[in-house]
């Protein structure tokens, strides 16, 4: 080796060799590389020895703390569920008009309730709870099924509407036109009709409404009922009032008796726990009333 | 171009070329019911069009032996011309997916190939293979031949790897937006290309073996370690992670051979060393070269460039599973990964101090000189991304930024900060030097190019870390009750105003690297122009022994 | 000493390639490898059942557009995460899973537990065009999903293609792919009957997209979708065992 080589800025020797006019200096490796190298390997060896990490060939080294991440997941979990405990017991016990009375209780509902709400449920239901095309306002206090009471919706949020659940309720307006059990004329003529009861239709067409209420008679009112006010034991809606679940303009309608409706809500004792239902059925239950 | 390969190279080029017309031929009729037939005819085209170009100069006389004297820099020129033509594309692209994300109406066609899931591979294909590997096998062959002091071996092995590769590119980002795709990240290609690339890489490989068999330097320099490992390793990880089973030679689908947690495994142990060998280790073998030369400084340790080297290679392959932290990987696997991972860090920031102190005594040409900088400053980011990596890959650190926009602004700091500051400063370097010129045909242009870049990374860096951090915590924080205080929308919602600032800090970046293009291929016309009066011979001669003139 | 030895090595191409490929194999097959060999790696569970073609497929289209790229499938064993999404995915639950897809971005949520959680209606619309069901997503419209056909006549070669890498689809299996698809998605008609009996009771045979008088790409997808998190029970089970297994 020819050392003999020097750089004149630093004056430390080089190599000796050169590439296209690159050269190296003979610097020692700094003494912190080391340091680094050494404290970092001591980081690893105290990580090898505490917890699972060399493999041999069947199994593998467990560590001294013996745990996994699994459980430790789990017993976080259901620390956590204790720790909640003081406040979700109560919500357990109590009824629901004892959990709306209690301020503290249902500071907590609306807190989880609205991250419960946003995760599941806002899809369809928007994160207002205000619906959407085909998805109710829940926060109109319309109901299609039940009185709104908290237990009506409980069981509604717990078995579903045309879901998967054994109990499910279920519902379905069905396709007059479609299944030919009305002729298009007729349709046309209740659609009138159904929209005048909320003043959608423009006055002038009175025969025309005329003839769609002897329709509406004759084939609707099993569900809706005589005063098309709905029937909430077989989850048909009330066609008087504002709120329209597939859209309120003759085209929507027409359609929805056409071709029928059945909306799905899934069964959401599949997912959540019983718990979870019941803040959620709070939640929904003392939503402020908001139009669509 | 043509004139200058001998005739047996041309007749060898029209051969392959023939060769892949015939696959491309084969591709078409055979996946005429499936998107294979699609690739089939891009490969035909792209074979008869090149053949056609070769025909063109078929005729010309042959090169004399004096070429022998030289180096032979003719696909690297051709190659960095590719490296700033993808990089626009694949930047374009990026600008283009990071506004869909805070602007999703914006796609201004309803249409399966401009929607963001197959725009997105293209931009990260774009930019990593396109623009990043064009640059490596440019640069590659320009270093491995200055420090061998030997011409490549032959005339036609490199233009097949070039053109064979930017094949290999094509082929991938017009398949994604026909929707094919393997969906492992950064190796998406079906397997076709797969097997095209394998081919291409081992001409490569061999080209690299071929010349430093005939170098006249006793010593193998720095840099082509670098280099060597960057296409060894990438050769192993390619062909491990995707071996798969096509559904038939009619189709373009495959079904990767590793299923579940290993496939998981072998991915990211791929993705990882993808980062590692593709992204880190050929471009320290740019820098090694690049930064020394242009700042006329010998490299501040020759022992640190050692253990450094030994230092990445051998424990980077540990460090892929802290991609996987807290899965269903099991635990032990990513111990090893954490742990490793941050002993990567040492020798990661043992070659950026390297790059760093290197620079002593030449500090106030990096202050004049925006070549220089752009280096320096990718020295800088590439000691800053490695810190953030380490740091992110310790699993409760993981646990908070995994899945977040803070691994897209880890990326970016390596990739804007790092990857393209070092590979436009070193093909503002290089460019003159090629193309026989005193400087670059703008200097000033170079300094704007600068500023764009380096602001346009901090704009996108801070952004993400910002949203990555703010989204990871909305994910986990929770409210007095003990429950999740916000729902996955809640934190969608934050995530906008950041967007938009990425969006704004990516298109500063591109603006910079059509400023570039624009530079390069100014400086290109003009050497082209004046040619014909410089009297200089196009290549310098060297003599058996000597090296040759040092600025080359 | 070592620096003398390097010296030696450098001068040596043969030799450095030799020594990067050794160096740089060691850490992926110490990883890798012990992952085949480790029984406890993958949890046994014998309720575990195959996609049927039609969730096949639509696999395939969750790669071909992207999905992955903004949707994991991978629970972690986080607690925010396992009260969010439900039970830590399993290793088991992409045992089948040739490329898995677990992913690693969430700009959407994570999807490994999705199925069930929506009705197919819902799915089809919010794909026709995410913003109108949740008016605050970014996700992209993916209308040509219900125009396109989707392709059943190969879904076969798909099977045989997987049984290679080891799923376990019988011969039947793939000689009924192309009817399995069919009726699947069309359950009034005759094909339908023939899914059950190869796939299992429980599977979903349903007008995915509402229209039973066409296989469209929209059926497969939402097909795959509502069976996302639903082809084994393990991970439901796991969470109790391993609390227990700490006690
Ligand atoms: C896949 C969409 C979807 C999701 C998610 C969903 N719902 Fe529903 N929900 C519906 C539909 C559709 C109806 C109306 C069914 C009908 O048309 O009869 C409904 C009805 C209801 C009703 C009955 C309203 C009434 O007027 O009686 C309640 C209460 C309700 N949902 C609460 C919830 C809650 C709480 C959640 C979350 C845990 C939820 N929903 C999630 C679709 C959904
Ligand atoms: C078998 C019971 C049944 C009969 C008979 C019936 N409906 Fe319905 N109707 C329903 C149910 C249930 C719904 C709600 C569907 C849903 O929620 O998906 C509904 C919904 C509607 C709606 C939509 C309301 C909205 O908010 O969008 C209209 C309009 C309607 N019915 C009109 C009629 C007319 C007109 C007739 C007679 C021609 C009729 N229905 C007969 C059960 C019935
Ligand atoms: C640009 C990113 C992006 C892409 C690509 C994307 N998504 Fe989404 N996805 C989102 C976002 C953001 C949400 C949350 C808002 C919403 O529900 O739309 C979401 C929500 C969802 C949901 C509802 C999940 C839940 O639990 O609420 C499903 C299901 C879904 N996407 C499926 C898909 C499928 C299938 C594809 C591909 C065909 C896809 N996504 C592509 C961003 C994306
Ligand atoms: C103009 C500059 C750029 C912009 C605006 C940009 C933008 C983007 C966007 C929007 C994404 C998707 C992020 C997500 O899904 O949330 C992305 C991903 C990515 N980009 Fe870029 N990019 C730019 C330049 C680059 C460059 C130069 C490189 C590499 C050399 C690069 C490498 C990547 C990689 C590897 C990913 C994937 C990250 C991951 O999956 O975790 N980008 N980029
Ligand atoms: C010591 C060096 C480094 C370490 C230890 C490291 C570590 C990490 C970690 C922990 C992640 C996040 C994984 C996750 O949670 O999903 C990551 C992602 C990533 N890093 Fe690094 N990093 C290093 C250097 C770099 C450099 C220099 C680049 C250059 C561009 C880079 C590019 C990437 C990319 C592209 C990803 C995204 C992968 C994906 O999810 O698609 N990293 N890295
Ligand atoms: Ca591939
Ligand atoms: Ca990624
Ligand atoms: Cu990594």
């Amino acid at each position: 080796m020819e050392l003999d080589k020097r750089d004149v800025v630093t004056g430390r020797p080089t190599t000796g060799h050169e590439w296209n006019g690159i050269e190296e200096l003979e610097t020692p490796i700094p003494r912190v590389v080391f340091f680094f190298l050494g404290t970092a390997f001591v980081f690893s060896l105290i990580c090898w020895m505490l917890y699972p990490t060399w493999p041999l060939i069947w199994t593998y080294t467990k560590g001294m703390l013996g745990t996994d991440q699994k459980q430790v997941v789990a017993v976080q979990v259901e620390d956590a569920a204790l720790s909640r405990a003081t406040w979700t017991s109560e919500i357990e016990k109590k009824s629901y008009a004892e959990i709306e009375a209690d301020p503290a209780l249902m500071r907590s509902v609306k807190e989880t309730g609205h991250t419960l709400f946003g995760d599941n449920c806002a899809a369809c239901h928007g994160v207002n709870a205000t619906g959407g095309a085909g998805f109710p306002n829940l926060a109109a206090k319309a109901w299609l099924w039940g009185d709104g009471s908290p237990e009506a919706l409980e069981e509604t949020i717990r078995v579903g509407i045309n879901s998967t659940n054994d109990d499910t309720r279920t519902s379905q307006m069905l396709a007059f036109g479609h299944d030919g059990m009305l002729p298009t004329d007729q349709i046309e003529a209740v659609v009138a009709y159904v929209r005048s009861l909320s003043s959608l239709e423009p006055a002038g067409d009175a025969k025309r409404i005329e003839a769609g209420k002897q329709v509406f008679a004759a084939n609707c009112v099993a569900c809706h009922g005589e005063d098309a006010k709905g029937k909430r034991d077989v989850g048909a809606p009330d066609l008087t009032d504002a709120n329209w679940l597939y859209g309120s303009d003759a085209q929507s309608v027409f359609t929805t008796v056409y071709s029928g409706r059945q909306g799905h809500m899934p069964n959401w004792a599949a997912r959540l726990s019983p718990l979870d239902i019941k803040i959620l059925t709070v939640y929904v239950h003392t939503l402020e009333k908001k139009p669509q | 171009m043509i004139s200058r390969l001998t005739l047996s190279e041309r007749q060898l080029a029209l051969g392959v070329l023939l060769f892949l017309g015939i696959i491309g031929l084969a591709m078409a009729a055979a996946g005429r019911n499936d998107p294979l037939g699609g690739q089939g005819f891009i490969v035909l085209l792209f074979s008869v069009g090149l053949a056609f170009y070769v025909m063109s100069g078929y005729f010309a006389p042959e090169p004399d032996e004096s070429r022998l004297a030289s180096y032979y820099d003719d696909p690297t020129k051709v190659g960095i011309v590719l490296a700033m033509f993808w990089a626009v594309i694949g930047m374009a692209m990026g600008v283009w997916v990071a506004a869909l994300l805070a602007w999703p109406e914006l796609t201004f066609v309803d249409q399966a190939w401009a929607s963001f899931g197959r725009l997105r591979p293209v931009h990260t294909s774009g930019v990593i293979f396109g623009f990043g590997g064009n640059a490596l096998i440019a640069t590659s062959f320009h270093v491995l031949q200055r420090t061998s002091r030997a011409r490549l071996p032959d005339q036609f092995s490199p233009w097949f790897v070039l053109i064979g590769y930017n094949l290999f590119c094509i082929v991938a980002a017009s398949g994604y937006l026909m929707g094919i795709t393997q969906s492992k990240e950064y190796a998406e290609p079906e397997w076709y290309a797969d097997i095209w690339l394998v081919i291409v890489w081992v001409v490569y490989f061999l080209i690299y073996l071929r010349t430093l068999a005939r170098r006249k330097e006793p010593h193998i320099y720095v840099a082509n370690w670098y280099y060597m490992a960057f296409i060894l390793v990438v050769a192993v990880l390619h062909i491990v992670n995707n071996l798969a089973v096509p559904v038939s030679f009619s189709h373009a689908k495959s079904y990767s051979l590793f299923s579940g947690v290993q496939d998981a495994m072998t991915e990211w142990w791929y993705g990882h060393n993808a980062v590692a060998f593709f992204l880190t280790s050929g471009f320290l073998g740019m820098m090694y070269y690049y930064l020394p030369k242009r700042a006329g400084r010998p490299i501040f340790s020759y022992r640190l460039s050692i253990i450094s080297f030994w230092g990445i290679t051998f424990l980077y392959m540990w460090a892929g599973s802290h991609h996987l932290h807290y899965t269903a990987l099991p635990q032990w696997v990513q111990t090893l990964g954490m742990t490793f991972s941050v002993m990567l860090l040492v020798p990661s920031w043992a070659s950026a101090g390297n790059a760093l102190a290197t620079l002593n005594g030449a500090w106030h040409k990096v202050r004049d000189d925006a070549t220089l900088r752009f280096m320096m400053v990718a020295a800088v980011f590439y000691g800053l991304s490695t810190f953030e990596g380490s740091f992110m890959a310790i699993r409760p650190v993981n646990s908070l930024s995994h899945y977040t926009d803070w691994t897209i602004g880890h990326v970016h700091a390596g990739a804007l900060g790092w990857v393209a500051m070092i590979t436009f400063g070193s093909i503002y370097a290089l460019v003159p030097w090629l193309w026989k010129r005193e400087a670059m045909y703008s200097p000033r242009l170079v300094e704007v190019h600068f500023w764009l870049a380096l602001a346009g990374t901090i704009v996108y860096v801070f952004s993400m870390w910002n949203s990555g951090i703010i989204q990871g915590l909305m994910w986990r924080t929770y409210n007095d009750s003990g429950t999740l205080a916000y729902s996955f929308v809640d934190s969608l919602e934050a995530m906008h105003p950041y967007y938009i600032a990425r969006t704004f800090g990516g298109l500063l970046f591109l603006a910079g690297a059509v400023v570039g293009t624009f530079n390069v291929l100014k400086t290109i016309t003009l050497a082209r122009h004046e040619s014909a009066t410089a009297a200089e011979p196009d290549m310098p001669a060297i003599p058996a022994t000597s090296a040759v003139q040092a600025g080359e | 000493m070592p620096e003398f030895f390097h010296r030696k090595v450098e001068r040596n191409a043969i030799g450095f390639v030799l020594a990067i490929v050794g160096v740089a194999s060691i850490g992926g097959f110490v990883e890798i490898a012990p992952l085949f060999t480790i029984h406890e790696t993958v949890e046994e569970a014998p309720d575990m059942r195959l996609y049927t073609p039609l969730e096949l497929a639509g696999r395939n289209i969750y790669i071909r557009e992207g999905c992955y790229a903004c949707h994991s499938q991978m629970i972690r064993t986080l607690r925010d995460e396992v009260e969010r999404y439900g039970p830590y995915s399993l290793a088991v639950e992409s045992k089948y899973d040739h490329p898995m897809l677990w992913g690693s971005k969430r700009t959407g949520p994570d999807l490994a537990r999705v199925g069930g959680k929506y009705s197919d209606v819902w799915q089809v619309r919010h794909l026709m065009n995410p913003r109108d069901v949740v008016p605050q997503s970014i996700m992209p419209r993916y209308g040509w999903l219900a125009k396109n056909d989707l392709r059943i006549d190969d879904l076969g070669e798909h099977l045989a293609a997987q049984r290679a890498v080891g799923v376990p689809y019988t011969q039947a299996m793939i000689d009924n792919a192309t009817q399995d698809a069919y009726g699947q998605a069309s359950p009034d008609s005759n094909y339908a009957s023939g899914v059950s009996e190869r796939y299992g009771k429980a599977t979903n045979v349903r007008a995915f997209d509402g229209d039973p008088s066409r296989v469209t790409e929209m059926d497969a997808l939402v097909a795959y979708l509502q069976i996302l998190g639903h082809l084994t029970d393990a991970a439901y089970k796991q969470p109790a065992a391993q609390a227990e297994a700490q006690e």
